[in-house]
């Protein structure tokens, strides 16, 4: 199991040009930034592209990793996750002219709001469960699925206003619960 | 702007952030903000590392075999062109180049020990075949410039010695003319910064004011590989 020290000694390496640095990154990290992308993107061969697409992102940016004081666990999810949904935007709006308003898709909370939770489990999902179930999902929503407050609006079947007043006071009323 | 009244504004202005919820206008004030607010950098940090979690019940899936091998490709670009030495019919020069090259890194390192120690250091020594022109070249990562000292040989009359990067197969890049003066500092973009280790620099006898092309067009005088001093 790769300690956050490792993946770190790993990025400082990248950042000065390191290539074994980077397959020893990929062969602890990949699997995990893999499995985001197809939770992401839906669709394997996209998220091999995506993918790809993401290392030659690390191995870019892997000097710039504190600026913004991230974990580098963190850093890598990141970068992973707001790249595929970058893509799934892109090929969102490219389909909107074929896509009609009769096509929303499933109202539902997926599965993974009732997934079983390990020990371990980050408090977010803890003070997640303490917002009412359609909030919780519009948080996942957003950070999974890349979904905009238009989407969301449309989702949830509440004016757009509606949907960002909602959202924001999830935000804070997360915030408060994750300072406890 | 669109309303915003409440007092934690910035806490739930940093989550939507994270969330990707902002337009593009909103991001990008808010990450002109982030530049020089640490309090809001801290924010979307916090957010960030929380987010992540929701990537905790992910299952792990192993990537294609031939993921790593596509990822260089991207890095290091699909054709590998045939490098400038082996276009001038100079390959069989780099072995023995590197060689008196890493002998005289051994020799001269301990007088180029640079006082941190933190960042390992980079440097080349640059030399003709038969040392008739010798330039140590040493990285200094805080200044992101590559400090030249020109400890033998000049260019010839009229003419103008041009330092070039080589990485691996991929096209010379131009680093610059080098000044009349024996030192001289050249700024390394921060993107080539991370090629320098383990590659060639060259030295071309240029026209004045460097090659007009872009590419080498005289001969190359002299060469070495960048090593590194380790931390």
């Amino acid at each position: 199991m790769a300690t956050p020290e490792d993946i770190e000694m790993l990025l400082a390496r990248l950042a000065v040009g390191d290539r074994a640095a980077l397959d020893g990154l990929y062969r602890l990290t990949s699997a995990k930034l893999f499995g985001i992308c197809l939770r992401v993107l839906s669709n394997r061969a996209e998220a091999e592209d995506a993918l790809q697409e993401v290392y030659v992102k690390i191995w870019r940016g892997a000097g710039r990793y504190r600026a913004n004081g991230l974990s580098p666990m963190t850093w890598l999810i990141t970068v992973a996750r707001n790249h595929c949904i970058d893509r799934l935007r892109a090929r969102r709006a490219a389909s909107e002219g074929l896509e009609t308003a009769a096509e929303q898709p499933d109202a539902a909370p997926g599965p993974e709001a009732l997934a079983i939770r390990s020990s371990e489990r980050a408090r977010l999902l803890d003070c997640l469960e303490e917002l009412p179930e359609a909030r919780a999902a519009a948080v996942r929503l957003a950070y999974l699925q890349g979904e905009t407050y238009a989407d969301l609006a449309a989702r949830f079947e509440v004016p757009l206003n509606t949907m960002r007043t909602w959202l924001r006071r999830s935000l804070l009323t997360l915030r408060e619960c994750l300072s406890r | 702007m669109s309303g915003q009244t409440d007092p934690d504004d910035d806490r739930v202005l940093a989550g939507e952030y994270a969330l990707g919820l902002l337009s593009p206008e909103e991001a990008r004030a808010f990450e002109a903000r982030m530049q020089t607010d640490p309090g809001l950098r801290a924010a979307y940090a916090g957010w960030a590392e929380d987010m992540a979690a929701l990537t905790d019940d992910i299952d792990e899936v192993a990537p294609p075999h031939d993921m790593p091998d596509r990822i260089a490709e991207a890095i290091d670009g699909p054709t590998r062109k045939p490098g400038l030495l082996s276009k001038l019919g100079l390959s069989w020069i780099v072995p023995g180049a590197v060689l008196a090259s890493l002998l005289a890194f051994f020799v001269v390192s301990n007088d180029l020990l640079v006082p941190d120690g933190d960042v390992p250091s980079l440097r080349a020594e640059i030399a003709a075949p038969d040392d008739s022109l010798r330039v140590t070249a040493a990285y200094d990562g805080a200044r992101g410039q590559l400090r030249i000292t020109r400890a033998a040989g000049q260019a010839r009359p009229g003419r103008a010695l041009e330092l070039w990067l080589i990485v691996g197969e991929a096209a010379p890049v131009s680093l610059g003319v080098l000044p009349e003066g024996r030192e001289a500092a050249l700024a390394i973009p921060a993107e080539m910064t991370r090629k320098l280790p383990g590659a060639v620099l060259a030295i071309s006898d240029e026209p004045p004011g460097g090659s007009p092309t872009g590419a080498p067009t005289g001969d190359v005088l002299a060469t070495g590989q960048v090593v590194r001093q380790g931390a």
